[in-house]
C-alpha cells in the first residue's frame, strides 16, 4: 500500500482530525470559560432542579466528533477502492535490463 | 538505535510501530477490548438468549441526539434485528478481536455500538470525553493500526491464496 499522500488525502485527514478537536477540545475549552457546569450536563441543586445549562449543547459537539469519524470512514472506503491493494511484503527479486 | 529527530523517544525506548513492544502491546490492547465486548454480549446471550429487549426500548429512548431520529426510528423499525443482533454482534466483535481475526470490520462494528452508547448513554457530567467515547477512540485505534495483524489470525489469514488473490480484503482484516 503506498503511503504517499496526495492533496485529496490530507484534506480528508485534515478535515477529521479538525471536526474531532473542534467538538472535544475547543468547544471544550469554550464551555469552561464559560463557566459552570464545566462538564456537557446540565447542573443541578439538591432538589434536581436545573440552575444552569452547558454554554454549548452536548448535541452539538457530540455531531462534530461524529460528523469527523464520518469523514475518515469515507476517506477509509475511498482509499480501499481507488488506491492500490496493499502491496505484498515479500521481497521481490527484479531483473536489471 | 540512532536517534529520530521526528520521534526522540526511538532513541531510549524504542516504541516504533515495527518494535516488539508496540507489537505486544497493541496484541494485548486489543485482546483486552474484546474481552470487553464478548463479556458484555455473552452475558446478554446468557440471561436473555437472542431477545435483548432492552435494545430497541433503548434506542427509542434516543430522543435529541446528534443522530437525530435515526436512532429512535431504529427502534422503533429495526426492532427485529436489534433484539438478537446487540447480544450477537457483542460477542461475535468480541470474539474475533480477540482471536485478531477480520478485526477491522470487528472494531467497525464496535465503533458503531460505542456511538450510539455514547451520545445515548449522554453520561456527560465530566465533559464528552467520558469511558464510552475512550472505548469508540479504542476501536478506531484497531482500525487504524490494523492490530489483527500482530499476534492474531489476520496475520495467517492475510497469506493464504484467497487475500492474495484478493488483496483489497486488507482492509478488512488486518
Amino acid at each position: 500500500m503506498t503511503q504517499q499522500f496526495d492533496i485529496v488525502d490530507k484534506v480528508a485527514l485534515a478535515v477529521g482530525a479538525a471536526l474531532m478537536l473542534l467538538g472535544v477540545v475547543v468547544l471544550g475549552l469554550i464551555e469552561v470559560l464559560a463557566g459552570q457546569p464545566y462538564g456537557a450536563a446540565p447542573l443541578t441543586n439538591e432538589a434536581g432542579e436545573v440552575i444552569a445549562t452547558p454554554a454549548i449543547d452536548p448535541v452539538v459537539r457530540t455531531g462534530l466528533v461524529i460528523l469527523g469519524l464520518v469523514v475518515l470512514l469515507l476517506w477509509g472506503v475511498y482509499r480501499a477502492i481507488t488506491v492500490d491493494a496493499p502491496a505484498d511484503r515479500t521481497p521481490r527479486e527484479v531483473t536489471a535490463d | 538505535m540512532a536517534y529520530s529527530e521526528t520521534n526522540p523517544l526511538a532513541e531510549n525506548f524504542g516504541f516504533d510501530v515495527g518494535g516488539p513492544i508496540a507489537a505486544y502491546w497493541i496484541a494485548l490492547l486489543r485482546v483486552i477490548t474484546g474481552w470487553w465486548f464478548f463479556h458484555a454480549g455473552v452475558t446478554k446471550l446468557i440471561e436473555d438468549g437472542l431477545n435483548f429487549t432492552y435494545g430497541p426500548m433503548y434506542m427509542q429512548e434516543m430522543t435529541g441526539t446528534a443522530l437525530g431520529p435515526i436512532p429512535v426510528w431504529m427502534g422503533n423499525n429495526l426492532a427485529w434485528l436489534i433484539a438478537p443482533g446487540v447480544p450477537l454482534f457483542e460477542t461475535l466483535i468480541g470474539l474475533a478481536l480477540i482471536a485478531g481475526a477480520f478485526v477491522r470490520l470487528a472494531a467497525l462494528g464496535g465503533a458503531f455500538f460505542m456511538t450510539l452508547f455514547w451520545i445515548g448513554n449522554a453520561g456527560f457530567g465530566h465533559g464528552v470525553v467520558n469511558s464510552d467515547f475512550m472505548g469508540l477512540l479504542l476501536f478506531v485505534t484497531m482500525i487504524v493500526l490494523g492490530a489483527g495483524r500482530y499476534y492474531g489470525l489476520d496475520g495467517i489469514l492475510e497469506k493464504t491464496g484467497l487475500v492474495k488473490a484478493n488483496p483489497k480484503l486488507r482492509y478488512l482484516l488486518g
